[in-house]
């Protein structure tokens, strides 16, 4: 029971506190306004008698935006739809906070604006500025010379006072009898002239010239303050950016540097001089590497042609031994003989197979569309090896045939992969 | 009236004279807990009590009863299930009206203003549904009274926020808010220990650091005991914003602590144990409220701006040094107690270079 009446008193409570929240809001007139995006603190609106503007922008919509006073009192806020624009006007007594939301595929942005409840000045020119409009729309043709609102004002005060002094006068010239009673100004102002007062009109009239002229003066002020205001509010949006980048490359940077630390123990400290340094060095590495490279590449051509130099010194060589057996292989075989009685090494029935150690030379060119597979098969088939290549001629080794070279270039070229085969390339 | 009674009385709501119903301008409005030997009818005075201007709920609804066999009036007995009757027919009112479309903002507080109790039931009730089929509901008063503080909340937002969204209906809209919420991860901090007098008092402190700056500046005071001076020479703050400490301490002992203890639902025998136990048993108060203080700072500090990480002693040196992140410092070093111990002694003065401070709670500012 003890229980049931303390959650009583405890739900009374929060709905007194709910009905009473609006007069509870201790905020004073110059503490900042906290603004919250989807309840994370963004920021606050600083303005006291000037505006204030506060711009948000994120990846991530803005469902929810709150305003609230230092105490967290809840003054106002909005639900802002998905994607497209939502704005309230949230009223603090006589101050207002304006608000923005534009969502987006990209984001979301706020953009809140404080502005402060309008001075007694700035009232003071509103009402007059109301009433010289008033004035306007009655009398359109005397205020279209000048078309402001301060002149037009002006104008009705000068012709008020023009008229009253007419009416005066007049009244004065009808009923003299009331002179009598008049005191010092009224009787100098019995003997005045018509010229004086037009004197005295000319005095307004310049007067009304300098005003509208002060007037001009305000409102260029005032566009100059509104611009200045302008360049604040972007001011602060562009340090409050940078001072997050800041914060977060410097994160960034301790990120990176973490691994090589840990390696080398260098000191946590990592100032932007030594990236630069790193990079100069990389840099002279990387043209030290190439010109590596171009003089690797130089020696790679020079061996290339000296090997092929060489090869046709061997080619050459080759073809006047294949043409000396074919003229005289009985001659050949009884050098050998003789040569191998004189060494005593090898016996007389192994000349032809002296014979056949030498390899037997050629160049082919494979038909189009032979893979390095079929290639290497048919190599194995002939049980010979790859020797150098040359304007796609691959040379070949084998042990010599047992025909003659042109029939077994004959035999070759019937080859389905050849596409060409000669002795000489 | 169709039925025909011996004798027909009325009485006010709460049982406030007899009037007889056939002088007056009432109509029925409905029949409610008739029993064998007794019937109440409902009837509803069209004048609303007073010409319509002013409309006074109590005398809005009168109760007509009758004994059937005897022919005596039996009002007294029957008190209790008219009134609860008469809520039933209140509230299913409220609830139609708060079903249909409104389309200014003024219709909208008016409206929401007059049905604050039904909302809030509402919210605490759909509050108790979440925690009952996340496994994290129980039957107690602390649960209870757990569900309507979540209520409140969202009925606070609602009141704020749904002006903005008229034409509506404003229970949907309601609704629809509470579901959001509740669709959100972790919509609320809840740990069984925090719904203990310790826990709620830790928990509603560190809720409100997150909305308010006097709470979040307060949260220093209590959780390590010190005064604005020491919190400026702790942060390391310039003296424009030294003012402004001078000023939530202020504020903050003059009305902001009571309010956070009152929509805490801490009673003051709950606070003077409190402030008991913390006298008595100070360090295993202080080990206790470190290990639930810890629970509340995890869930809460996810307000914080994404920005607002907890960082090396360096990068806190760095910031102290250069004199940036002021806000980055105020709300971050309130709401960590590790960072604290990391970032002590980098403030103003070298003032706080002794021993690292340990959580020393303090109940009242």
């Amino acid at each position: 029971m003890g229980q049931e009446e303390d959650l009583e008193l405890y739900r009374s409570q929060l709905l007194e506190s709910m009905s009473e929240r609006p007069s509870r809001s201790v905020r004073g007139l110059v503490d900042p306004i906290q603004v919250y995006v989807n309840e994370r603190r963004v920021g606050e609106l600083k303005g006291v008698e000037t505006e204030a503007t506060l711009h948000v922008h994120g990846v991530d919509h803005v469902e929810t935006v709150q305003l609230r006073t230092e105490d967290g009192q809840l003054l106002g806020g909005l639900v802002a739809p998905e994607h497209g624009f939502r704005t309230n006007r949230v009223r603090l007594s006589g101050d207002a906070v304006e608000l923005c939301v534009h969502n987006t595929v990209q984001g979301g942005a706020l953009s809140a604006v404080f502005v402060p409840a309008p001075s007694f000045w700035s009232r003071t020119r509103n009402i007059c500025a109301d009433l010289a409009e008033r004035w306007a729309s009655r009398r359109p043709e005397a205020t279209m010379a000048y078309g402001m609102r301060t002149v037009a004002f002006t104008q009705a005060l000068l012709a008020v006072a023009v008229v009253g002094l007419v009416v005066d006068r007049t009244m004065i010239w009808m009923n003299p009898e009331h002179m009598v009673a008049s005191t010092v100004q009224t009787g100098t102002l019995s003997t005045a002239s018509i010229t004086e007062i037009e004197q005295l009109a000319k005095q307004l009239g310049e007067l009304r010239l300098m005003q509208a002229k002060v007037g001009e003066a305000l409102q260029s002020q005032e566009k100059g303050m509104t611009l200045l205001h302008q360049t604040m509010a972007r001011l602060s949006s562009t340090q409050e950016s940078v001072a997050t980048s800041v914060v977060m490359v410097k994160e960034e940077m301790e990120k990176r540097q973490e691994g090589p630390e840990r390696d080398a123990d260098r000191p946590t400290q990592v100032t932007v001089g030594t990236g630069v340094v790193d990079q100069e060095q990389f840099e002279v590495a990387i043209h030290g590497l190439a010109a590596d490279n171009d003089r690797l590449s130089k020696q790679i051509a020079g061996l290339e042609e000296h090997n092929r130099i060489v090869t046709a010194k061997l080619q050459t060589a080759m073809a006047h031994v294949a043409k000396a057996i074919e003229q005289s292989p009985e001659r050949l075989v009884a050098r050998e003989a003789d040569m191998a009685r004189k060494h005593q090494l090898v016996p007389v029935v192994d000349n032809r197979s002296s014979t056949q150690s030498q390899p037997f030379l050629f160049w082919v060119t494979f038909s189009e569309g032979t893979t390095q597979e079929s290639i290497d098969q048919w190599l194995n088939g002939m049980k010979g090896h790859k020797g150098a290549q040359n304007e796609g001629w691959q040379e070949v080794q084998i042990l010599p045939p047992p025909v003659p070279p042109d029939l077994f270039l004959e035999q070759i070229r019937g080859e389905k992969i050849i596409k060409e085969a000669r002795l000489n390339h | 009236m169709s039925e025909s009674y011996s004798e027909l009385f009325l009485l006010s709501r709460q049982g406030e004279g007899l009037k007889n119903a056939e002088r007056m301008n009432y109509r029925r409005v409905g029949n409610a807990q008739p029993g064998a030997s007794q019937t109440a009818i409902f009837y509803q005075n069209d004048d609303s009590g007073n010409n319509g201007q002013n409309p006074r709920p109590e005398h809005r609804f009168v109760q007509c009863s009758r004994r059937v066999n005897a022919g005596t009036i039996g009002v007294a007995t029957m008190q209790n299930t008219l009134r609860k009757s008469y809520m039933i027919a209140d509230r299913t009112a409220t609830v139609s009206r708060l079903e249909e479309v409104v389309t200014t903002s003024d219709e909208f507080d008016q409206v929401v203003t007059q049905a604050l109790p039904v909302l809030l039931d509402r919210a605490a009730g759909y509050t108790k549904r979440f925690l009952r089929e996340t496994g994290q509901w129980s039957d107690d008063i602390e649960h209870e009274k757990f569900a309507l503080r979540w209520g409140s909340e969202y009925l606070e937002r609602f009141l704020v926020c749904g002006r903005t969204e008229v034409p509506c209906r404003p229970l949907f809209l309601f609704d629809s808010l509470v579901a959001k919420q509740h669709s959100k991860p972790e919509p609320f901090c809840y740990h069984p220990d925090l719904l203990k007098p310790l826990g709620r008092f830790l928990d509603g402190l560190v809720a409100r650091a997150v909305v308010s700056r006097d709470a979040l500046i307060a949260l220093y005071c209590h959780s390590y005991g010190w005064g604005a001076g020491d919190v400026i020479s702790v942060t390391g703050l310039n003296g424009l914003e030294s003012q402004r400490i001078y000023k939530n301490f202020r504020r903050w002992r003059e009305s902001g602590w009571q309010r956070t203890m009152d929509e805490m639902g801490l009673t003051k025998p709950e606070l003077a144990e409190l402030e008991n136990q913390r006298q008595r048993h100070r360090q295993r108060f202080n080990s206790e409220a470190e290990r639930l203080i810890r629970v509340a700072q995890g869930h809460y500090r996810k307000s914080e701006p994404d920005h607002y990480p907890c960082l090396s002693r360096s990068q806190w040196g760095e910031m102290f040094a250069q004199g940036y992140g002021c806000d980055y410092r105020i709300w971050h070093l309130a709401l960590c107690l590790d960072c604290m111990q990391t970032a002590w002694g980098l403030g103003s003065n070298g003032s706080s270079a002794g021993e690292k401070p340990r959580l020393e709670l303090q109940v009242r500012p």
